[in-house]
């Protein structure tokens, strides 16, 4: 049955309105990075690399960027190896102490990132810590567990558990079972769930803002430069970072939906 | 057979004692501070309730208000824009589902200080807009009040914040079962009545998460007001950061964001009671 549905055709004409909304200034920002013009303005004068030469010529990027992805892969690494034990516990357990345990894992998603930001700060304050990127990847775990424990645990709705139950009983040791059965079971979740976490460390100004000692990390050098004004080379990085994340994103959604589609 | 406790409970420790140290301390830290001042560069621990005190007066109780104001717009007017986009990608769409669904992931992935800045060229004097406008002879001078503006801070937050709104609403309208909207078409209900009566209400749920997914970091919202808003605009999110910065009012600006907090928790509260949230997978 094939009908013309106007109320169909309209919602479509709506959510293109949104999306463009949600895209077009992505857009001008990629478009005025290749601009020759010094002034992110129209009409453009013609197309350059040059924004991106001179970006990766800065050496205060160049130590931001090395530092951010110090950061972000310290906190990938803690934040998946603690997600994914928090998930799995959670959904050991079940019932009404699971979904306590899984309220309380929630709850850093539900404050502000300013308020996670300034709490550390009074924190390391009080015991006299000294701020440095150590005391950022801190709270950038913090922040990012939240996102962690949802990827996995929505992976361990589809888990058979009889699987697990059989290793046990043929006589395979907990951790066995883990590295033998779930693990393997949640790679895809935790492949989304590490390149999630990486590109809010990665992206994250906020919490390292109130959090960092005098090293910068590269979203505190634009959020730095962006108080004195737009640059050219501001588009460019900002360019590099839309489409990384782009990436990211359309590789974690495939992992998750090949694996959704497998089972 | 059922694993061991123990063997269970070392599964949680390690998460658990991370989210002790680093978030439920520090929060408590936060509390503490709120009640005590600062002498001479040093915090002193006495009980004192004068940052309380400091907050009440009209100042801050204007910026309170006007951070409610500025979050509650976003949050409606997210919800109005995206609530159509949740209805179409889960009941109407018919091809390309998943590229759509996709289009509307990807932007949550980009770092929400590219996203203000972009609003920066658009909205600037030089921005895209006012040329398109000086262009075309709509307006003979650049329009000032695009940027540094309560109307730029609400189009930013709107962009940044409403796809958290829409994945959660999309999730709790893809499962509303066909059946229910048959028996609704058969008892006959028209179009207009079926949404209304059937769809809206099965929908609050998500619509209470979408919105809290908004409201929540909109009232906390620091790099936005801050790159967009400029003097004409202030939220409390700016305020409470200045307290962190040289002028080392660490008790006050705990007070303050206390205060906040307490706002946000009894509208989680309130909101939440109209729905029970479920979870948002990506």
């Amino acid at each position: 049955m094939k009908r013309h549905d106007p109320v169909a055709s309209v919602l479509s004409v709506w959510t293109g309105l949104v999306l463009l909304f949600l895209f077009f200034p992505l857009f001008v920002v990629a478009i005025f990075s290749f601009n020759e013009s010094t002034i992110s303005r129209f009409p453009l004068q013609g197309f350059t690399l040059k924004w991106y030469a001179k970006l990766f010529a800065n050496d205060a990027i160049i130590d931001a960027l090395w530092n951010s992805l110090l950061v972000a892969t310290a906190t990938v690494a803690l934040s998946t190896t603690l997600g994914v034990m928090a998930a799995v516990g959670i959904h050991r357990y079940g019932g009404s102490f699971g979904s306590a345990m899984r309220a309380f894992a929630l709850m850093p998603m539900m404050v502000p990132r300013l308020i996670i930001g300034i709490a550390l700060l009074t924190f390391y304050d009080l015991f006299k810590v000294n701020l440095s990127l150590l005391t950022v990847i801190g709270g950038h775990v913090v922040m990012t567990l939240p996102y962690v424990i949802m990827i996995v645990s929505a992976r361990l709705v589809g888990f058979d558990k009889a699987t697990e139950e059989a290793a046990w009983d043929l006589g395979a040791s907990t951790f066995t079972v883990f590295r033998e059965i779930t693990l393997p079971f949640l790679k895809p979740a935790l492949i989304a769930a590490s390149l999630m976490s990486f590109t809010l460390s990665f992206d994250e100004v906020v919490v390292t803002f109130f959090t960092t000692g005098n090293a910068n990390t590269l979203p505190m050098v634009i959020w730095s430069m962006l108080r004195f004004g737009i640059t050219p080379e501001m588009n460019a990085i900002a360019t590099i970072t839309i489409i990384s994340s782009g990436l990211f994103a359309i590789v974690a959604e495939f992992s998750l939906r090949r694996a959704r589609d497998l089972s | 057979m059922q694993t061991r406790l123990p063997t269970k409970l070392a599964f949680l420790a390690a998460p658990k004692a991370w989210l002790f140290v680093f978030f439920v301390l520090p929060m408590l830290t936060l509390a503490a501070y709120s009640f005590w001042r600062v002498v001479d560069y040093q915090i002193v621990a006495d009980l004192t309730l004068r940052n309380y005190e400091r907050i009440s007066g009209a100042l801050y109780v204007k910026v309170f208000l006007s951070t409610v104001k500025l979050s509650v717009m976003v949050t409606l007017l997210s919800l109005l824009i995206g609530y159509p986009v949740a209805y179409y990608l889960a009941r109407k769409v018919r091809r390309f589902k998943f590229t759509l669904l996709m289009l509307v992931i990807l932007p949550l992935w980009t770092s929400y200080l590219v996203r203000t800045y972009a609003w920066m060229l658009i909205l600037g004097t030089n921005g895209v807009i006012n040329q398109v406008l000086m262009a075309t002879g709509l307006v003979d001078a650049p329009l000032t009040w695009l940027l540094y503006s309560d109307f730029a801070v609400t189009i930013a937050l709107v962009h940044i914040y409403m796809p958290f709104l829409i994945l959660p609403l999309y999730a709790v309208l893809e499962k509303i079962d066909p059946s229910v909207l048959e028996a609704a078409w058969d008892l006959g209900g028209g179009r207009v009545q079926t949404f209304l009566k059937v769809i809206l209400p099965l929908s609050l749920p998500g619509v209470a998460t979408g919105c809290l997914f908004v409201f929540i970091p909109s009232m906390g919202a620091f790099v936005t007001p801050e790159l967009l808003g400029g003097t004409r605009s202030m939220m409390i999110g700016s305020v409470i950061a200045q307290q962190f910065g040289v002028a080392y009012e660490y008790p006050f600006g705990s007070a303050l964001a206390l205060v906040l907090m307490s706002m946000i928790l009894v509208v989680t509260t309130i909101v939440l009671r109209y729905g029970k949230p479920k979870g948002l997978a990506t």
